[in-house]
């Protein structure tokens, strides 16, 4: 599935978030946003995502859906929800539920019988390392590391076409942290997905994501292609100009 | 920094906390009504204090002696009014706690200014223009400046008891019994005609204030002195317990709720519902509250004979089914707040959400159902009033409540405390009050035209095509949730955690 975005634009107030005139992510991709505090990466996913509006311009989803070929823009259907799995907070979590009851709730309103969620969720015992499923414990009173990981789980429970994870190595613990780098990588192997993630993590993002993008203020600056790691220098430099 | 200049600037913090609350800043009628509340309960005390202050003029002893033997009286409303405005110490000095202010000192910050709070002048009102009538004439302007200052004081110790009470309440909730009993018992002792023995030394209390006499002072002095050094001591507690709050992280017993499991999506939104009101304090006590009061007026109705007029009957029936809606559906969407982007980021979800709303609150109109089958046995209400405001309820006036989720774009905490004046908004309010009112009127045209039998036939029509059409008109607030949705999720994002 691609993501084309067209002149979008968003301010508040003053302050120019996202300013983006045409960028487009390839299905297939895996794409990672860096850049410094406020440069716009979160807002970029909310207007993904159709969370805020935008001022100007807009997301469109492109791509082949039960052979069917589809192009449509965010903000004027629903559809894309159904290809769609994120994770950007925790105003994604509906907090007073156990995990398991919250993967339940979200595999039974997508019709995702209850064997299929079994079999789904013992692709990530590993990642949640016992401490998350087959507790009583409700979401609220999980650590903030194991709230991340209810949250990335959820969202790759359905096998989206298109996965939004933002700052997904926040609060997991180092093992953790490799697992969900091997996670990616290997769902977007299997299931040929786009998958969006936004870092403050540049060694993480060069690992498993052959192209990044620099924002700044809401811009992209650079569009690097990282096949082989060559980008490690560039951000490195950049980042270190910055400071 | 002097400790004066910190208080200055705890002060200035704590106005503009208030007064920058998102949804009070953006709320321009919910200020406007604030003041308006303001003006209107002063309006309401100064009437009471003139026409109170004429009414026992000339009497047999001095005025102001009648209204000082039953001064308990007003203690006891402003105590019970406090539980709806004031927070806790503790809850507002935590987050200074990781800054380097000694917390001893930011909890006497806090004790003094409840105690310099304006509210405890807020009965002078009253005070001033009965004095005035009634203290000025008889004992000069000497006396009625100790009577005034003497009530101030009073207020000051019934506003630290508050403190007190409220805080042992954030441990168990049971402890508001306390102050409640001791309210009853003095009440019922006070109202025991030619019998009441509290009245002499309340007189000769209040009086003391009056004649500036040393020891009344000093008793309210003492008082005050011990209720501020417990406050302090209870406060401290509970001020390590609110930095180190860590509620129960076990559950005791995870329901699952496997019978609505063949609903499908349905069924999850329903679990969900019932969860939430069993999972979150804040949530659990609104559902309680209003299903005590059902309760209480159907006691009260059943075994008193003070309601027994025609209107009262009608009220209590309508209000019986209608108290749980305006208390939960009036603030409908606020609690999805704090998950909102989830739900937006999944198909349908709010419709689906709003239609098992809609079952969960019909469904549960079968507890006042039941608390009013006795009425009808006895013959208090009648059949037709209680299947008309049933059907009425679900059909239409469950309708007009669900037009919030339209308009509601306010994030409530689940789990904590809020005090009243950061909720309700225009549209809330407007609507909760037209629902109160609005069905009595047009039972009463109704009744009046049709008769007892015939008259409630309209309102189970209209019901009736209400809940026929529940698919019709809640795809509709859905649709107009989702072209509000930027403004109401922009709302949701801004007064969370806020």
């Amino acid at each position: 599935m691609n993501i084309i975005i067209n002149n979008l634009k968003k301010t508040f107030g003053e302050k120019v978030a996202v300013d983006i005139e045409r960028y487009e992510i390839h299905s297939g991709d895996i794409l990672g946003l860096v850049g410094n505090n406020g440069a716009g990466k979160s807002t970029l996913f909310r207007l993904i995502l159709d969370l805020i509006k935008a001022d100007t311009g807009n997301v469109h989803m492109a791509g082949v859906v039960q052979g069917n070929p589809i192009d449509i823009n965010v903000t004027e259907t629903e559809d894309w929800k159904d290809w769609t799995g994120a994770f950007i907070d925790e105003s994604f979590l509906i907090d007073y539920l156990t995990p398991d009851e919250y993967f339940h709730f979200i595999a039974r309103i997508s019709n995702m019988s209850d064997e299929v969620l079994d079999s789904e969720m013992k692709k990530y015992e590993h990642f949640m390392a016992g401490e998350v499923t087959g507790q009583t414990k409700l979401i609220r009173n999980l650590s903030a590391g194991n709230k991340q990981k209810v949250g990335i789980v959820a969202a790759l429970l359905l096998h989206p076409q298109i996965l939004i994870l933002d700052e997904p190595f926040n609060f997991l613990d180092p093992s953790s942290q490799n697992i969900i780098k091997h996670l990616l990588t290997s769902y977007n192997q299997e299931t040929g997905a786009t998958i969006l993630i936004s870092s403050h993590n540049l060694t993480h993002t060069v690992d498993i994501c052959p192209r990044i993008a620099l924002l700044e203020n809401g811009h992209i600056i650079r569009d690097i292609e990282n096949t082989n790691g060559e980008a490690q220098a560039e951000l490195e430099n950049y980042f270190e100009v910055e400071a | 920094m002097t400790k004066y200049q910190l208080y200055k600037l705890v002060e200035k913090t704590e106005t503009l906390k208030d007064e920058r609350h998102p949804m009070f800043e953006r709320n321009k009628f919910m200020k406007f009504l604030a003041w308006f509340m303001v003006a209107y309960y002063a309006a309401i005390l100064l009437f009471l204090g003139v026409v109170l202050g004429f009414a026992l003029k000339g009497d047999y002893s001095a005025a102001y002696h009648r209204l000082d033997g039953g001064f308990f009286y007003l203690l006891i409303i402003d105590f019970w009014t406090r539980f709806a405005l004031q927070e806790t110490p503790a809850q507002k000095t935590h987050c200074y706690a990781l800054l380097p202010i000694r917390r001893s000192f930011l909890m006497k910050i806090y004790l003094i200014r409840n105690m310099l709070s304006l509210g405890n002048l807020f009965w002078a009102f009253f005070l001033i223009p009965f004095g005035l009538v009634g203290v000025v004439p008889i004992a000069g302007w000497d006396a009625m400046l100790g009577w005034l200052i003497g009530y101030w004081l009073l207020f000051v110790f019934n506003g630290l008891c508050y403190l007190f009470v409220r805080a042992l309440c954030m441990r168990h909730m049971l402890w508001f019994l306390a102050p409640l009993s001791i309210h009853i018992i003095l009440a019922c002792v006070c109202t025991i005609p030619d019998h009441n023995v509290l009245r002499v030394p309340f007189v000769m209390f209040i009086n003391g204030f009056a004649t500036w006499d040393l020891w009344a002072f000093l008793i309210i002095a003492g008082l005050i002195s011990i209720v501020l050094w417990s406050n302090y001591r209870l406060q401290m507690g509970m001020l390590y317990n609110e930095i180190g709050k860590k509620e129960e992280v076990q559950l005791k017993n995870a329901s699952q709720f496997s019978v609505l499991n063949r609903y499908g999506a349905m069924g999850e939104y329903l679990k969900m519902e019932i969860k939430l009101r069993m999972r979150n304090k804040q949530v659990r006590t609104q559902f309680f509250v209003g299903l005590g009061l059902i309760i209480f007026f159907s006691i009260m109705l059943y075994f008193t004979d003070i309601y027994d007029g025609g209107f009262m009957k009608s009220f209590i029936c309508l209000y019986n089914y209608i108290i749980l809606g305006v208390m939960t559906l009036g603030t409908i969407m606020c609690y999805e707040g704090n998950y909102i982007d989830g739900l937006m980021a999944r198909r349908d979800s709010i419709y689906d959400l709003l239609r098992a709303k809609y079952y969960f609150n019909s469904a549960i109109l079968i507890l006042p159902f039941l608390f009013i089958i006795p009425l009808m046995i006895i013959g208090k209400i009648s059949v037709w009033m209680n299947i008309g405001y049933l059907l009425f309820t679900v059909g239409v006036l469950y309708p007009c409540l669900f037009q919030l989720a339209a308009y509601n774009k306010n994030t409530l905490p689940l789990n904590t405390k809020l005090t009243s004046a950061k909720q309700g908004t225009m549209m809330q309010n407007i609507i909760s009050m037209v629902i109160l009112f609005l069905p009595l009127a047009l039972e009463k045209i109704s009744v009046l035209l049709l008769g007892p039998v015939w008259g409630y036939i309209p309102f189970i029509i209209l019901g009736f095509i209400g809940i026929t059409t529940h698919h019709l008109w809640l795809r509709n607030i859905y649709h107009r949730f989702m072209l509000r949705r930027y403004v109401n999720m922009e709302g949701f994002r801004a007064s969370r955690n806020s």
